[in-house]
């Protein structure tokens, strides 16, 4: 009799508990969610970036496992941890362009590649990369001669990445001011690093390494820095020059749709803030129509 | 007590020549403290149990190869390991949307490796060997012991069926809520992150855990809560490894019940109640050997079941 007593006292014990545990878990579901969709709906034109390959926000909150490969792999170290005062979910990688954008140093969008649930896609990356190569391949013998596959291979990798797009606010551009630039960009304190593109090795082959902004000197007439070291070129962005009715001429960097986003033009812009900032996850039409 | 073993009648209670301080001559109180500054095992764990995680430190600090992510999902020597219970939120929200083709062959590789390396190694041998939660948890048992010790505060103690309840609840939540819920308020993975990456305000609520389990219920997040717990019981219910229990070198103290973080495992130390000569601790048990340093007699020993026969 006794003994029954106490496992009716712990059934009950246990519906009690199972009850309580229940109702927090649906509080904090409910609270984690909201938490989440609030700090997007919130945040529409955030300046924080998600990495080269992220899938569509709403899957890549479930997608990603907070497992931290892709900030590990990083060789410029561009992306970070979203803490929980930041205004993504707790966690989640991303990559804020001003302080260190992603400069393609890795070459193979490493990133991607490493993610183990897909949350940063790489089949898109690899099966671009496969049909450049075949389209070179095509072209006969001849063409592979005078071309390095890899190389191939790793401008269109890039090509297919969209992380947003460029916009330029014209009111505070040096270019469009018709200024010029001289000096470090960002000042001797600035902690970023970037692989040059203006800058070539003595015998005219293309720097490899990436290396601190703050050595980097650039002297420029009319300042075009975010054209020269956009690591996509001028597919992407170029200086469109116009001469005016009264023979002046005036210039302005102008965005064009092979803009992946990546965010070296917003890091390297030397006014503050930034003249041109990349807009999170945007297509091209959506911030030029 | 294992799922698959059958309910058997106890044997006799050993009578006290059988007992093993008798055997040795000894008076009993002398035959308990034979072992009483043995920490082979603990210090192999918790040396263990640094060196893991700070392998994931050095690793990202030096670029090195060698461990990296965190304990979420790590790279070991390029060898993708996935935490099996993201990995079942995961294919439970994938029922729902069309995500489950895209995972990729590393997910497979890494949630299958983890698997199948701890339904060897058994139990919940995660939790005291690579857990770094578990080893804050450790020194807060000890302050909660200690207080409850001078009667400053008072034990609650709640069913441990409730890390089920939790265990399916964080899956059903991921279903319905579409984002992996437990893992923002997981504190593995916060601490391992944490520590890796550079720490964070969510801390805070690692630190609220931390002070329930002081003052309120002790080790309350890994005994009733912690899902993470109770897919490793469940994947070492069958493991080879285990810490086998030898009824004829048991002297009945049970100074290994004190010293466990499971005492239920160690059913069968109490006098009268083992069914067999021997036993082995079922999948609760988190191997970390507290019991095997304690024991005067020697009775509680690590072995591999099936190879203990042949040697």
């Amino acid at each position: 009799m006794a003994k029954e007593n106490k496992t009716n006292i712990n059934r009950r014990q246990f519906l009690k508990s199972t009850a309580i545990a229940a109702a927090s878990m649906a509080a904090i579901g409910a609270g984690v969610t909201y938490i989440q969709k609030y700090k997007r709906d919130e945040n529409n034109a955030q300046e924080l970036l998600r990495p080269p390959g992220a899938i569509d926000e709403d899957a890549f909150l479930y997608a990603c496992i907070k497992c931290g490969l892709c900030v590990q792999i990083c060789p410029v170290h561009a992306i970070k941890f979203a803490g929980i005062n930041e205004d993504l979910a707790y966690g989640t990688p991303y990559i804020n362009a001003r302080e260190q954008a992603c400069d393609f140093s890795c070459d193979s969008i490493q990133c991607a590649e490493t993610c183990p649930t897909a949350a940063l896609y790489f089949i898109q990356f690899k099966e671009a990369g496969l049909k450049a190569i075949e389209a070179v391949q095509q072209q006969g013998p001849e063409a592979l001669k005078n071309i390095n596959p890899f190389e191939v291979q790793v401008v269109a990798m890039k090509k297919v990445t969209h992380i947003g797009v460029a916009k330029l606010n014209e009111k505070t551009c040096l270019a469009v001011k018709g200024k010029g630039f001289s000096g470090t960009p960002r000042g001797e304190n600035f902690n970023g690093v970037l692989r040059p593109q203006s800058i070539k090795n003595q015998d005219g082959s293309k720097i490899r390494k990436a290396y601190p902004l703050k050595e980097q000197k650039y002297e420029r007439e009319i300042c075009d820095l975010c054209v020269t070291e956009c690591p996509i070129g001028e597919e992407a962005i170029t200086l469109k020059k116009t001469t005016n009715p009264d023979g002046s001429v005036s210039y302005k960097p102008n965005v064009l749709e092979g803009c992946t986003g990546c965010g070296v033009c917003e890091m390297i812009c030397p006014t503050e803030p930034a003249s041109i900032v990349i807009e999170a996850g945007k297509t091209y039409e959506e911030v030029y129509s | 007590m294992s799922l698959f073993s059958k309910k058997r009648e106890p044997l006799p209670p050993k009578k006290n020549d059988e007992m093993p301080h008798s055997k040795l001559g000894m008076p009993y109180k002398e035959w308990m403290g034979m072992n009483e500054d043995r920490h082979k095992w603990r210090n192999r764990r918790w040396a263990f149990l640094v060196f893991i995680n700070l392998l994931f430190v050095i690793s990202f600090a030096l670029d090195l190869s060698l461990l990296e992510g965190s304990l979420s999902g790590s790279r070991l020597l390029g060898f993708y390991l996935l935490d099996p219970y993201n990995s079942f939120q995961l294919l439970a929200i994938s029922i729902k949307t069309e995500y489950l083709p895209y995972l990729t062959m590393n997910f497979v590789i890494g949630f299958f490796t983890i698997v199948i390396f701890y339904s060897i190694m058994g139990g919940r041998s995660f939790c005291s060997w690579v857990c770094p939660y578990h080893f804050l948890a450790e020194w807060a048992e000890k302050l909660h012991d200690y207080l409850v010790k001078k009667k400053k505060i008072k034990e609650h103690s709640f069913q441990r069926g409730l890390r089920y309840v939790f265990w399916a609840g964080f899956i059903l939540l991921a279903f319905f809520t579409q984002r992996l819920v437990f893992e923002t308020l997981n504190p593995v993975g916060i601490l391992s992150r944490a520590m890796i990456y550079g720490p964070g305000l969510i801390l805070l609520w690692v630190l609220v855990i931390i002070a329930f389990e002081i003052v309120y219920s002790k080790r309350f997040w890994c005994r009733y809560v912690c899902p993470i717990g109770a897919t490793w019981s469940i994947i070492g219910n069958i493991s080879p490894v285990a810490v086998k229990f030898e009824l004829d070198k048991c002297g009945h103290c049970r100074k290994c019940q004190d010293v466990c973080l499971v005492p239920h495992e160690l059913w069968f130390v109490t006098r009268g109640k083992a069914t067999n000569e021997k036993h082995y601790v079922g999948s609760d048990c988190t191997r970390c050997g507290y019991c095997v340093d304690v024991c005067p007699g020697d009775a509680l020993n690590f072995t591999v079941k099936g190879l203990d026969k042949i040697l």
